[in-house]
């Protein structure tokens, strides 16, 4: 792997190039190194929308050169929850900063005026970009593939779109072909430092490693990724797959969290958008999987016969968000409302789990037709909820404005914090199978379904009977084994095929020399680093308040209870290392 | 004559590049896509996501004719073969190519041919390449080619 950090100045207009071998040895790369370079750039208490500030994109020793290593993690002060945000995205990015011989790419300071960076290898070029600020997310891809692709290798294209100028705390960035670094704001961050674009690519590559050993790990990957089955479900109907799959076991979260089963899931269902509205089928770079799913929205936008398509991707995650839990049963206007926030660069379930607190709040009389300006709120209302897209859209100060900044400030600021359904400060994702993933959820680094799997931990007790401590202690065992994953990096939808032996093999090849045991070291000194960092910025692990309805309602498990969460939440303390007591003055 | 490289169902291509990696790997020994004899591009018109660019072993090539030197020719096969002894890096034979299947290696200045090994087509998830017999590439709808 390379052993380089290309660190990048906005303020200076400066770049340099750093070979740290030292990081890259200890650390590996992905979310370990970004951590080591958050802890090296990022001053705890800085704005996260201010020039202290850093955005951190890594990759790791399997990037690029092993099948479905293809993510890049993105680490940033988050301005949505004011401590550490970290992110993923596929697409290209892992690819060509691969291409241009970086491992970790560092962006510090902020520019005054509106700017593109382009890199290609050693090269940076800071060049204006007042003529696309303003632009969409699918407008500045457009015009910047068309425009400025060099000739060498593939080139990436990470933008921001009008949500990240205006820094809504959840705006996101969109990475090539509808990828996102989706949660946690880093679009704000690079609309905070005036940073609308980043382009990369080069031409460099690393030799083929004993070239016997390497086809032979080089198959054992391929060859389950396309022919076991371990990945097949994601290329077929994807992820969408689990919308009637949680709804069955009573897990899918419907209007703002009332309930756990949609009524018209099955107008929604994976199997609906594959068969009816299933465009195209493609991949990021490097992954013979292809689980991106683009739908064709076919619209009318005149009476004799004008229509216009536009392909849309869609997920569980985009569905359950646009659609159960705001209790929209019609795939297209879920795909209309999905388009807009493609365009706008929003996070799709973070405004999801706001456009719901909203119609929660109208109906409970926490706000009213003064607040949004004659609109009523209900649920099902996909026009409604489009118009209240476009009026976000005008950054007019006020309830619009406010809802750019999540559920639970809005929650706050109208006096209904226990309908938000935010945990960390993060929207929830599209869970409600019981309390380890609303324990996830609270305890996890990221505040994500992603970081301990608590979800599918909910999905196997069906199966099985453990206690609570040993099902905690599982969650705990999979942060900490995710630690590893998200430092190769791979995709997580791989993380079958990745096996305890096949990872081990890879890194004596591609990296170095190591033993499980130094591996489980590593594994729990980076998740350690992580809450201490985010102690560091204020947060705390005492603070485990479920939202004030989510006691009220029944989950695929049952009803949960505060105190079910903490006892939990005290275990997984305990397994991780980290004193629920604790403070960082 | 040998058989031929031939893309039977472009329209099936996710973009994964996997080919691309694999010729790279095989004929250059480089852990990256750079390198490859052939291109996948992105295609934004209505007829599938992405666009091949895959050597047609022509008769009577004008990649070959372009090449004033002799470094480029074809043998019975149809193949190309390249003497870089020969090559003055003029790279005429690249652009002569009007469906840009000859690609150009940047950081040795050469261009790359095609050896039609079919490499690319044994790491393609989706079954999009093959190697074909000539005459059998004829009976390919061209929809699903190139």
């Amino acid at each position: 792997m390379w052993m380089k950090i290309l660190e990048i100045d906005l303020t200076a207009g400066e770049h340099k190039v750093i070979e740290d071998e030292d990081l890259f040895h200890m650390a590996m790369g992905g979310t370990a190194v970004a951590t080591h370079l958050m802890e090296r750039y990022c001053d705890p208490q800085a704005d996260p929308l201010g020039a202290d500030n850093v955005i951190v994109l890594a990759t790791g020793p399997f990037s690029n050169i092993l099948p479905v290593a293809t993510k890049t993690v993105a680490m940033f002060k988050s301005p949505h929850t004011g401590e550490l945000g970290e992110s993923h995205a596929g697409g290209r990015l892992a690819m060509s900063m691969y291409n241009a011989g970086f491992s970790a790419i560092v962006i510090k300071g902020a520019a005054t005026e509106p700017l593109l960076l382009d890199i290609d290898e050693d090269t940076v070029t800071f060049l204006p970009a007042g003529s696309i600020w303003g632009y969409s997310t699918t407008a500045t891809d457009r015009v910047l593939r068309s425009g400025r692709m060099g000739q060498r290798g593939k080139r990436s294209i990470m933008r921001i779109g009008p949500a990240g100028e205006r820094m809504s705390t959840y705006a996101c960035a969109t990475v090539d072909t509808q990828r996102h670094f989706g949660r946690l704001g880093l679009g704000a961050v690079m609309g905070s430092k005036n940073l609308k674009a980043l382009m990369i690519g080069g031409g460099r590559y690393l030799p083929q490693p004993d070239r016997k050993r390497f086809r032979a790990l080089y198959d054992t990957v391929y060859e389950s990724v396309v022919k076991s089955g371990e990945m097949r479900k994601y290329h077929d109907l994807g992820t969408a797959v689990n919308i009637r799959n949680l709804n069955h076991l009573q897990g899918l979260p419907t209007r703002n969290f009332s309930q756990s089963w949609f009524e018209s899931a099955e107008k929604i269902s994976g199997e609906v958008f594959g068969d009816t509205y299933l465009a195209n089928q493609i991949a990021c770079a490097h992954c013979p999987c292809g689980c991106i799913h683009l739908a064709a929205l076919r619209e009318q936008f005149h009476e004799e016969h004008g229509f216009k398509t536009a392909q849309v991707s869609y997920d569980f995650e985009l569905i359950y968000a646009l659609g159960s839990n705001l209790s929209i049963d019609d795939p297209r206007a879920i795909l209309r409302l999905l388009h807009k926030v493609e365009k706008e660069g929003w996070d799709a379930m973070s405004l999801g789990v706001t456009l719901s607190w909203a119609t929660d709040a109208f109906l409970g009389g926490y706000i009213g037709t003064e607040e949004t300006g004659g609109l009523v709120l209900r649920f099902g209302d996909a026009d409604t909820y489009l118009e209240i897209l476009n009026r976000m859209g005008e950054g007019t100060p006020g309830f619009f404005s406010n809802l750019e900044r999540g559920a639970q400030v809005c929650g706050e600021l109208y006096d209904c914090r226990h309908l938000a359904m935010t945990f960390g400060k993060n929207e929830a994702a599209g869970y409600m199978t019981g309390p380890n993933a609303f324990t996830d959820f609270i305890v996890g680094v990221r505040h994500s379904h992603l970081d301990c799997a608590g979800y599918a931990l909910d999905q196997a007790m069906v199966k099985m009977e453990i206690s609570v401590e040993d099902q905690v202690k599982k969650m705990a065992d999979e942060a900490k084994f995710r630690m590893l994953l998200n430092s190769l990096v791979i995709c997580l939808f791989a993380r079958n095929v990745y096996t305890k032996d096949i990872i081990s093999e890879g890194l004596n090849l591609l990296w170095r020399e190591c033993t499980t045991d130094e591996l489980e070291t590593f594994n729990a000194d980076i998740l350690r680093r992580k809450y201490e960092f985010k102690l560091k910025c204020g947060w705390q692990p005492t603070d485990l308040e479920l939202p004030g309805k989510l006691t009220e309602v029944i989950t695929g498990a049952g009803r949960v209870t505060q105190e079910d969460i903490d006892i939990r939440a005290d275990i997984y303390w305990r397994e991780v290392g980290i004193p629920a007591d604790c403070h960082v003055e | 004559m040998g058989k031929v490289l031939t893309a039977v169902a472009r329209e099936q291509c996710i973009g994964c590049l996997s080919c691309m990696f694999a010729c790279s790997r095989t004929w250059h020994k480089a852990l990256t896509e750079t390198k490859s004899a052939m291109r996948v591009r992105s295609y934004t018109g209505n007829d599938g996501a992405f666009s091949l660019r895959i050597c047609r072993a022509c008769e009577n090539p004008d990649c070959v004719a372009a090449c004033k030197t002799g470094a480029l020719t074809q043998n019975k096969s149809g193949v190309l073969k390249l003497d870089s002894e020969k090559c003055t890096f003029c790279k005429e034979c690249v652009e002569a190519c009007l469906i840009n299947a000859l690609q150009w290696d940047s950081e040795k200045q050469l261009p790359l041919p095609c050896s039609h090994c079919g490499i690319c087509a044994r790491y393609c998830p989706n079954e999009v390449l093959t190697l074909l017999e000539r005459k059998e590439v004829a009976h390919v709808d061209e929809d699903s080619g190139d």
